[in-house]
């Protein structure tokens, strides 16, 4: 085991660049998210780490030290490939026993055996064994790819994009297998993934990636409440956080305050933030924390309003989700039927928000946030 | 409502018709262009079986006998006195020693130039290529120049050196679009699994491409093995393959056409066993299953 950490990673193939600046740090024995959008360079980032990609600035350091001039075969990490890699030639025994017989990690035939059932049958593919991996479904692959990360122990496992081809419910009970194991052996593992679900449910700590730069690196909790930029606060949750823009305007009682484009959304400023009057910001709410009141509703203390039109509501289960057109944008609310009530398109609605739920960013779509 | 029926199944049957007829005509074509293209062998075939008298002849009756074979072989009373099995051995030598040298230095060639890039990469395989374009006289006469200077003439070393121009390059190009297929992710699957990257080349990629060496290896050979230009320019005895070898049938005093062609037949065997029996690794597809389909 060991802590990977890297250090202003750039790396570009001919004129594309894959990586631009990637920093940050995976604790000895912890389970880190990488998430970002395809071509965000989340596997570029794995293949610098097991020494794959060599990159052409920056260094990966492993518990410190420098790990530029060791070979793959000798990072001892175990990585498991988006595209599977497995050796066509052989069957799935084999190809899970490969790196319990390689000079490098060789153990007696007997454990190597014993382990290959066990790690096969914590997959669910222990009566594929016989097969060649040309006879099995792209979800069986795929299980037979991560048998082979886990089959050894390793300093770190790289997991790229592990549980993408599996139906939803095996991913659900995989899902949950893997933060078993990762928290039974406590072997520092990167996650890639572009399910922003997992990223949450199994990070200790996730790391979001656009266009070859990290964003923001915390807890799934900072990373859900405190969203470092407009970008990663709508790469999680679904639907994703709306928008409104706006801008800073005098209160005439005194300080400052957004006021939107529709002039219907007046929200306070996040506390510490100064802002110049005319600033051009947008103000943003997950579509869980608002609720839907009558149009001449009083709106409640602590809480923030904006006049709408029902514009669509879609009924999903015992949850619906009502899309509130406020001056031209939809406004996504989501809840229980019980708690958002009766409403039906057309009907003039409030929306309103808890004020410390109201985010506030910079004008653009990569606008930083604004408060602490 | 029966007419519509009756009209529809008029036109059905016509269009039945119509493809049977298609089908007989491509057929009949094909058996034309099959007795066209075979023609030449047969001919040759009744020609080594013809006797001397015969030969010139384009009567299809007569007496066959194999006594053309025995004389090339050398059996018996027949001995046609040229040393037709020595030629036979050094095509085999020649041949095969051109295809294995070749593969020794084009595998590694093929599979760096599939996978790194390095300075000249592009100019290095041009010029390898420009090798199987340009005509072999290009070359001929410097090296007929060069050859017995260093002592090369009519040696195995020399024709094996020379074949490469023919097979070399074949081996490399081929086999560098059969590395190109592979995905690198399964040798850097294997590097991680705690493999050197020889092991990891013999153990994961070389199997793989092994139809790919197969078919080449194949065609590398009949391509040495029909070479005429070099042996006839830089042999004279020892080295001398089938290809020069049997047109001593046709010089002297008199033109022994039946010998040439027994001596032809018997040079298209090897080429003809070797490509029977390496049939079944002439199949794609052996990576399939290994990545994402």
């Amino acid at each position: 085991m060991a802590s990977v950490e890297l250090r202003g990673i750039a790396k570009s193939f001919g004129r594309t660049t894959a990586l631009a600046d990637v920093s940050f740090t995976v604790a000895d024995g912890s389970f880190f998210c990488l998430l970002g959008p395809s071509g965000a360079g989340k596997t570029t980032t794995l293949k610098t780490i097991a020494g794959l990609a060599e990159p052409d600035q920056g260094t990966v350091l492993f518990d410190g030290v420098d790990v530029g001039d060791v070979e793959p075969t000798h990072r001892n990490v175990a990585m498991c490939f988006e595209s599977y890699a497995l050796y066509p030639q052989h069957n799935v025994r084999d190809n899970l026993a490969s790196p319990l017989r390689s000079p490098r990690h060789r153990r007696p035939e007997a454990e190597v055996v014993k382990r290959v059932t066990e790690v096969a049958t914590t997959l669910g593919i222990d009566h594929l064994l016989d097969r060649k991996v040309g006879a099995l479904s792209n979800g069986q692959r795929q299980r037979v790819a991560l048998g082979r990360v886990l089959v050894r122990p390793a300093d770190a496992y790289l997991l790229d994009e592990p549980l993408t081809h599996l139906d939803a419910k095996l991913r659900a009970s995989m899902r949950a297998e893997l933060k078993l194991i990762a928290r039974q052996d406590g072997t520092t593992t990167v996650y890639v993934t572009h399910d922003y679900v997992e990223a949450l449910s199994l990070g200790e700590r996730i790391g979001v990636l656009n266009e070859g730069r990290v964003i923001q690196v915390g807890t799934p909790q900072e990373i859900w409440e405190q969203p470092a930029t407009v970008f990663v606060a709508q790469a999680f949750g679904k639907p994703r956080m709306v928008l409104l823009p706006g801008a800073v305007v005098d209160d005439p009682a005194g300080g400052r305050f957004f006021r939107d484009v529709s002039g219907s959304l007046r929200a306070p400023l996040p506390e510490g933030a100064d802002v110049a009057v005319g600033t051009q910001l947008q103000a943003g709410f997950r579509p869980r924390d608002a609720r839907v009141l009558g149009p001449d509703a009083a709106v409640p203390d602590g809480h923030v309003a904006v006049r709408g039109r029902v514009a669509v509501t879609e009924l999903i289960g015992a949850q619906i989700e009502v899309s509130v057109e406020v001056d031209g944008t939809l406004l996504a609310v989501v809840g229980d039927r019980a708690r958002l009530g009766q409403v039906a398109e057309g009907d003039r609605v409030t929306v309103v928000v808890p004020a410390g739920r109201v985010l506030m960013f910079e004008h653009g779509p990569e606008g930083a946030r604004i408060g602490p | 409502m029966t007419d519509t029926a009756s009209h529809v199944t008029t036109q059905h049957a016509t269009g039945v018709a119509r493809r049977r007829l298609g089908r007989v005509l491509t057929t009949v074509g094909l058996l034309a262009y099959f007795a066209f293209s075979l023609f030449p062998v047969v001919w040759m075939i009744l020609l080594s079986l013809k006797d001397k008298q015969d030969q010139l002849t384009t009567y299809f009756a007569f007496s066959p006998t194999l006594d053309s074979y025995r004389a090339v072989l050398g059996l018996g009373d027949a001995d046609a006195g040229v040393p037709f099995l020595r030629f036979f051995v050094s095509s085999l030598v020649t041949s095969i020693g051109a295809v294995l040298v070749s593969l020794l230095i084009g595998v590694p060639a093929a599979y760096a130039a599939a996978r790194f890039s390095f300075r000249g990469k592009e100019n290095l395989m041009f010029t390898l290529l420009s090798f199987r374009f340009a005509p072999e006289l290009v070359v001929i006469i410097p090296l007929s120049v060069i050859y017995p200077q260093i002592g090369l003439f009519d040696s195995y070393t020399g024709m094996i050196w020379v074949l490469q121009l023919v097979t070399l390059p074949l081996i490399v190009w081929i086999l560098r679009s059969y590395f190109e297929d592979l995905s690198p992710e399964i040798e850097q699957a294997a590097l991680l699994d705690g493999y050197s990257r020889t092991q990891a080349f013999l153990r994961t990629v070389l199997p793989l491409v092994k139809p790919g060496i197969a078919a080449v290896s194949l065609l590398a050979f009949i391509f040495a093995w029909n070479n005429f230009v070099f042996p006839l320019t830089l042999t004279s005895s020892n080295a001398q393959t089938v290809t020069v070898g049997s047109l001593s049938f046709i010089g002297g005093n008199e033109a022994k056409f039946n010998f040439t062609a027994a001596a032809a037949l018997i040079a298209a065997v090897p080429p003809l066993v070797l490509a029977l029996s390496i049939q079944r690794f002439l199949v794609r597809g052996l990576s399939f299953g290994s990545v994402k389909d």
